[in-house]
């Protein structure tokens, strides 16, 4: 700073934020993009055990943190656990509304960089009026962190939560055993918990389940190895998040690309847009759609970059065929062997989102990754007790609640059971009228044939529609659209009067 | 090609993902474009939506009159060498009652030149889903923001109405009277903007690079003199600083940082190790806490 400046506004050239003149090496401009990939944690438990404390610890201690943000910490003053800890829940603060009922009531998202990697912290309420908020936290994370009060143990909730997890296709969970300083870090105390932990994990497919002793206001073994509990030789809940990688198993199962739309230029270019949600695909490779059989080869991977040899799971691109096929928004490509299953009738596991319960009577549509189909039929089959995951009869559902359902498709799509590739596996439950989302789910089996009392619903098919409500339609994408959205909301009126239907749009 | 994915390939797809699942879904949408970096960066992205089509919808940018001379050079500039399609609105009305940064609070100016003209074009165009750049991290209440929010009749904003997302199953079915505001940027954060505009090689407005302006000091904050408009307070004097910003608005409301970075190379570097967050230099939101959630609420972007 010149000298002259300094002379006229000493005071308020002091109180502005003045960055230093900053030189980098090239090495680090360099290095600033390189982070390896991201990972989303889910992180849950009940109003008290600490979470926002311990959210607030791993920022402080591994992240790349603003100053001002440190500072806005240090001169809050506030201080916890009797005198000795800044109070680092400040640094997770959320809508006036909550803050002011002093509760989360949503789902927050966070994000941080460590040294080579961009960590998501999906921040989502623990109480079971909100597990609608953590089933859809849990939809998009790689590894989730469940916090409990070393002094109260595993409670139902954990349970519930734990089974939650499952259901909705998180691999890597952590327990975090909090507050360990105010039962003296005692060993003891917390091997009993881990045991117990682990004959709840060996009732669900997780692929690590692991426990960490953990004082969140001192930071032990959130960031750092823990010299109060040096009995405990495992890793840091850093360590075990670090360590999720999600991104390898979404490109080993095998290859699906849902389509988003056609792209063209005007001229001779027509591409199938979309994001590769599995597996891998290379120039050559067989493309199929089962729901038409159609199946051609890969000519190009366009991208605005420039073509690829080469796509894996998580790239958005177009793809060329080397002859047309006759595809729009919502078909699947699969390749030449496992592939995706041509559905006209489902059952899936679903999470009620909706504050309006289920009513038989009213019209809904399934969202599958890029398809909206309306439902001839949706019944309820049970509900899921998440405590005890007994399945208890029902034909009703509010909401919050987990419940089996099953489906009857008023079209063929294409759609995975989540378990065998869970990219194409999940849905959401559509309302036809208002549009909200009164349900999401992961798909269990698939049948492609309707069941046998589907036989008493009115079919509409192409040719009845051609010959009258549709005749003044072509053959162009745009009549084609508008074709499906009129037989859609056709079908949706027959239905709000309580008629069954089918359509058979082939 | 290599198999490794950087966190910038994992969040260029993602946007790429939402612009077509927009795209595809609402019937009329429109991308607000306001110059800034976040918008290069999210004009880039719709451009790879969609290539080698031409951008599906227009762009549209709020001119309050009072942007930055070069803002304005940059947004022409871009609009013909690109060929877009972009419209610009001014709320007549608010200038004709004389509503200025400098003569009315920044809340009464915001809601007016901004939240107000903003409405008005999405409804005289009959826009059902406007694209922004927001980021959830650029501020507490937008930490929970949905990739589709959905707007209730006069674009109000409710918390309680947002629908869960789940997966990466975006459902953009209107309810009556209801629009659409969507974010495709919604998991980037500051630092990702700028590694994406060097990793792409993209032109920003020149004034993120650090250069002599004449500023005054006005509340602790400098504020970069761009025209006559200027009403000076007792006291107040023009001096030249090396300066640069990290996020532009109407010049009278937005605070310049002493800087010598004028390379892209050190403003991403000096971004990296920056010790501030990036919205100490809006003063829109210093006016009252919960600001921005109560701007949403009454319909601001
Ligand atoms: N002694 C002790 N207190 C803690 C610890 N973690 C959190 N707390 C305290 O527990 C209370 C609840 O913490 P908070 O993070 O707000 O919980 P949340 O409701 O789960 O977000 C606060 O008074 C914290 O200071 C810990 O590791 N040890």
């Amino acid at each position: 700073m010149s000298a002259h400046l300094r002379s006229i506004d000493a005071a308020a050239l002091a109180a502005m934020p003045i960055l230093e003149p900053f030189a980098p090496a090239a090495a680090e401009v360099r290095r600033a993009s390189d982070l390896t990939g991201e990972v989303r944690v889910l992180t849950c438990g009940s109003v008290d055990d600490g979470k926002s404390t311990l959210i607030g610890r791993l920022l402080w201690d591994a992240s790349d943190l603003f100053e001002d943000q440190r500072e806005a910490v240090e001169r809050h003053g506030r201080t916890v656990a009797g005198g000795q800890h800044f109070d680092y829940s400040l640094l997770v603060d959320g809508l006036v509304a909550e803050r002011e009922q002093g509760i989360t009531i949503d789902i927050a998202w966070r994000y941080f960089d460590s040294a080579d990697r961009r960590f998501v912290i999906i921040d989502s309420p623990g109480h079971e009026q909100y597990t609608r908020n953590m089933a859809s936290g849990a939809s998009h994370a790689d590894v989730a962190v469940m916090l409990i009060d070393a002094r109260h143990g595993i409670k139902t909730q954990t349970r519930r939560h734990a089974a939650l997890l499952d259901l909705f296709g998180v691999r890597t969970v952590v327990l975090a055993v909090n507050k360990m300083d105010l039962v003296g870090f005692d060993e003891s105390c917390f091997r009993t918990i881990a045991r117990e932990f682990e004959e709840l994990a060996v009732g669900f497919a997780f692929d690590a389940a692991v426990a960490i002793p953990v004082s969140a206001v001192g930071g032990d073994n959130v960031a750092q190895a823990s010299a109060a509990m040096a009995w405990y030789a495992g890793p840091t809940l850093l360590d075990v998040i670090r360590g999720a990688r999600s991104a390898e198993s979404r490109r080993q199962a095998p290859f699906r690309m849902p389509v988003q739309m056609v792209l063209r230029d005007g001229q001779d270019f027509r591409g199938l847009a979309g994001t590769i949600t599995s597996g891998t695909l290379a120039v050559g490779d067989v493309i199929a759609d089962v729901v038409s059989g159609q199946t051609a080869r890969v000519a190009r991977i366009a991208t605005m970059g420039g073509d690829l040899d080469q796509a894996v799971a998580g790239a958005a691109v177009a793809i060329v065929a080397s002859k047309d096929l006759d595809l729009s928004r919502g078909a699947v490509l699969s390749g030449s062997t496992h592939q995706a299953r041509r559905a006209v009738r489902l059952e899936a596991r679903l999470v009620w989102l909706s504050e309006t319960p289920f009513d038989i009577d009213r019209g809904y549509l399934v969202r599958t990754a890029t398809d909206l189909v309306p439902l001839t039929a949706l019944a309820i089959t049970a509900r899921l007790d998440l405590a005890s995951l007994a399945r208890i009869d029902t034909e009703t559902c509010g909401v919050n609640d987990i419940v089996e359902a099953s489906m009857e498709l008023g079209r063929p799509t294409a759609v995975d059971s989540f378990a065998d590739v869970p990219g194409t596996g999940t849905i959401l439950i559509v309302d036809a009228i208002d549009g909200s989302t009164v349900a999401g789910g992961v798909v269990g089996s698939v049948h492609e044939t309707a069941s046998k009392n589907a036989g008493t619903a009115l079919v509409i098919d192409r040719a009845l529609l051609a010959s009258g409500l549709c005749h003044d339609l072509g053959d162009t994408i745009e009549d084609r659209i508008e074709f499906e959205r009129r037989a859609r909301e056709l079908a949706l009126l027959f239905q709000r009067t309580g008629v069954r239907v089918r359509l058979e749009l082939g | 090609m290599s198999h490794v994915q950087t966190h910038l390939d994992i969040l260029e797809a993602e946007a790429i993902h939402i612009f077509r699942e927009a795209a595809a879904q609402f019937r009329k949408p429109v991308l607000m474009y306001s110059i800034g970096k976040d918008s290069t960066v999210l004009l880039h992205l719709a451009r790879k939506a969609f290539w080698p089509a031409r951008l599906p919808f227009p762009l549209l940018h709020i001119d309050t009159t009072w942007k930055f001379r070069e803002m304005i050079e940059f947004r022409d500039a871009q609009a013909a060498s690109l060929g877009l399609d972009l419209i610009v609105h001014t709320n007549q009305d608010g200038i004709a009652r004389g509503i200025t940064p400098f003569d009315h609070s920044p809340s009464v100016y915001t809601d007016v030149m901004k939240t107000q003209a903003l409405k008005a074009a999405l409804y005289k165009h009959g826009f059902d889903a406007a694209f922004g750049g927001a980021r959830r991290d650029e501020e507490a209440s937008r930490a929970k923001e949905r990739i589709f929010s959905f707007r209730a009749a006069g674009h109000r904003w409710d918390p309680r109405r947002q629908r869960p997302e789940m997966w990466s199953l975006l459902n953009g079915r209107l309810g009556p009277g209801e629009t659409a505001r969507v974010f495709p940027m919604s998991n980037w954060t500051e630092k990702d903007v700028w590694r994406y505009i060097a990793r792409e090689g993209l032109d920003v407005v020149p004034l993120y690079f650090a250069g002599e302006r004449p500023t005054v000091v006005r509340d602790g904050q400098l504020i970069v003199v761009n025209d006559d408009r200027i009403q000076l307070r007792p006291g107040e004097t023009i001096t030249r600083r090396r300066v640069r910003f990290r996020t532009l608005g109407c010049w009278p409301l937005t605070a310049a940082v002493v800087s010598s970075a004028d390379t892209l190379d050190s403003v991403v570097a000096e971004t990296l190790a920056a010790t501030s967050s990036e919205r100490r230099g809006r003063l829109i939101d210093h006016d009252q806490t919960g600001a921005m959630e109560r701007k949403k609420q009454e319909g601001y972007f």
